[in-house]
């Protein structure tokens, strides 16, 4: 059973897959706007969508300010210290 | 309704007349149970009360007495929740319901239906064909809150004064008896001395073991419940019975399930009905093409026809349409169309609500105003997108909705059933078919949630599409 980290980065590949921009060559420090993979506003809500499926929520709704990295995306998932 | 039941039992008393899971009645039994009926709520000065019972050998003794009476029957879905129908019938203001069921409980007297037939009829009462003959039908509330629709049998059964006399067919009831559609199968099958075959419950599953077994000819039906219903024959590999007439209502019916019942059906007559509880039967196409023909449309040269399009949308002017909405006069039936939502009225058209776009010689239905799915500001109708999913051959069933994303404000959504179910199906394959088929719709139209499931869920045996919450 991965952690919830790995299950996120799981489904960013796949979901790359999916809009062909490619399961390799991205790293945590990838942008996901611009320059670095470019997502646009339609599929930024497709890995919305993607995530909220397999956690029940997800960093691009969650909050005020839009994840900008894969290491943004990764660290919403991050386990909680108590 | 007592008059088609007065002309069937007295042409033929002893034929079949409805067969339910609860056995079979003939004419002369529903016609004599019907006068019962009329007698006791005459004589318990009952005239209106709801129905909430699932057997329609039971529903159709219920309308018939009602008729003769002049009670106004409205029947609910037979599994409505108690909490929702209390508070539906107290808004309705029905203090009597004959049902049963033994869990509904609030502002009213629960009735029986046995202890309305245990009196001696009245002999003294006789139809009227003068006499108001009320009867309020609920809408399906795909879209939202159902609202009560007011009717009267005279004006419901202009629609089959032309109805000849086909003893030998043999109906499903596939719609619920509480549906407007299901009213116009009720009317059909008694103006036509048929007989109703009538499971419980009334899945497509339901569906097709009647045709299976009980000698179904003939077949009412929305599309979905048909898409439904061939996906159950493909699954149990059965071989279907020849059927003689197939009538499609409620939703747009699809180019490639229209293709599908004429080659699984080839003898069958194929109708698709234009109709709705507020406008009554507007019109039928029985071309086996999707959509409306064009020169059908309301024109100078054209001027009987009760449809015409205007600004990509329906309008219609009401044949056997209902006298108002619960609580209105008959006289503001005209503006309650406004009031209601279902839009504006100019003169005698009113708004259906239904979007539409002229394909060269055909009106093509492009879906419901309110299902419409806003992807980010482009207006998105989620029909053209499931014809397309549903058109390939790895997919039963498809449902296209919007869902709601805090990015774009929705994105288009879809479920889908796999012809080889989740289990043994290639998802990651019908994935790529589906981009591919959806490859030439503007980018806010392509499905960005598509999730495989075993079933889809309906109401009234309409897909829900819009938006969800």
């Amino acid at each position: 059973m991965g952690t919830d980290q790995e299950k996120a980065r799981t489904v960013i590949g796949d979901f790359l897959q999916r809009i062909d921009k490619g399961a390799d060559g991205w790293t945590d420090e990838t942008e996901l706007w611009g320059e670095g993979i470019g997502l646009d506003s339609l599929e930024a809500a497709e890995l919305s969508a993607m995530l909220e499926d397999e956690f029940g929520s997800d960093p691009f709704s969650a909050g005020a300010d839009l994840p900008e990295k894969v290491g943004d995306v990764l660290a919403f998932y991050s386990p909680v210290s108590t | 309704m007592i008059l088609l039941l007065e002309a069937a039992a007295s042409s033929s008393p002893d034929r079949e007349a409805v067969v339910t899971s609860e056995g079979t009645s003939t004419y002369g039994e529903l016609l004599e149970d019907a006068r019962r009926v009329a007698t006791a709520l005459r004589r318990q000065g009952i005239t209106r009360f709801a129905v909430v019972e699932r057997d329609a050998g039971w529903v159709l003794r219920l309308l018939a007495g009602a008729a003769l009476s002049g009670a106004e029957p409205c029947q609910y879905q037979p599994d409505t929740d108690a909490t929702e129908f209390a508070d539906h019938a107290s808004m309705l203001d029905h203090k009597f319901v004959v049902s049963r069921r033994e869990d509904l409980t609030g502002a009213f007297e629960v009735i029986r239906p046995e202890t309305l037939v245990t009196v001696d009829a009245d002999s003294t009462l006789r139809s009227d064909e003068d006499a108001e003959q009320p009867l309020m039908i609920r809408t399906t509330g795909t879209t939202g809150l159902p609202k009560a629709a007011r009717h009267d049998w005279r004006i419901l059964g202009k629609t089959v004064a032309g109805v000849r006399p086909m003893p030998e067919q043999r109906w499903l009831l596939a719609y619920g008896p509480q549906q407007f559609a299901g009213v116009q199968v009720l009317l059909h099958v008694a103006a036509s001395q048929a007989t109703l075959v009538a499971p419980f419950p009334r899945q497509p599953r339901d569906g097709l073991d009647a045709l299976l077994t009980k000698g179904v000819t003939c077949v009412s039906a929305t599309p979905t419940f048909w898409r439904f219903l061939l996906a159950e024959a493909r699954s149990r590999r059965v071989t279907l019975p020849p059927l003689e007439q197939i009538t499609l209502g409620g939703e747009a019916s699809p180019g490639d399930l229209l293709e599908e019942i004429q080659t699984t059906f080839p003898g069958a007559k194929v109708s698709q009905v234009y109709a709705s509880t507020e406008f009554g039967s507007i019109t039928s196409v029985r071309d086996g093409k999707p959509g409306l023909a064009v020169d059908s449309l309301w024109s100078e040269d054209h001027p009987t026809s009760n449809v015409r399009v205007s600004d990509g949308e329906l309008w219609v002017r009401a044949g056997a349409g209902m006298l108002g909405y619960a609580e209105e006069s008959s006289t503001a039936a005209g503006e309650s169309a406004d009031a209601h939502g279902t839009g504006d009225v100019e003169g005698e058209w009113r708004r259906t609500g239904d979007l539409v776009e002229i394909v060269d010689d055909r009106v093509m239905f492009r879906g419901r105003k309110s299902e419409v799915i806003n992807v980010g500001g482009v207006k998105v109708h989620p029909l053209p997108v499931e014809d397309r999913i549903t058109g390939l051959g790895t997919v039963a069933l498809a449902r296209v909705f919007g869902r709601p994303s805090k990015l774009t404000g929705a994105i288009v959504a879809a479920e889908i059933v796999p012809v080889d179910g989740v289990e043994r199906a290639d998802v990651e394959a019908i994935r790529a078919q589906i981009k591919e088929a959806v490859a030439d719709l503007p980018r806010a139209w392509q499905p960005r949630s598509v999730t495989f499931v075993d079933a889809i869920e309906t109401k009234g045996g309409k897909t829900i599409r819009g938006m969800e919450h």
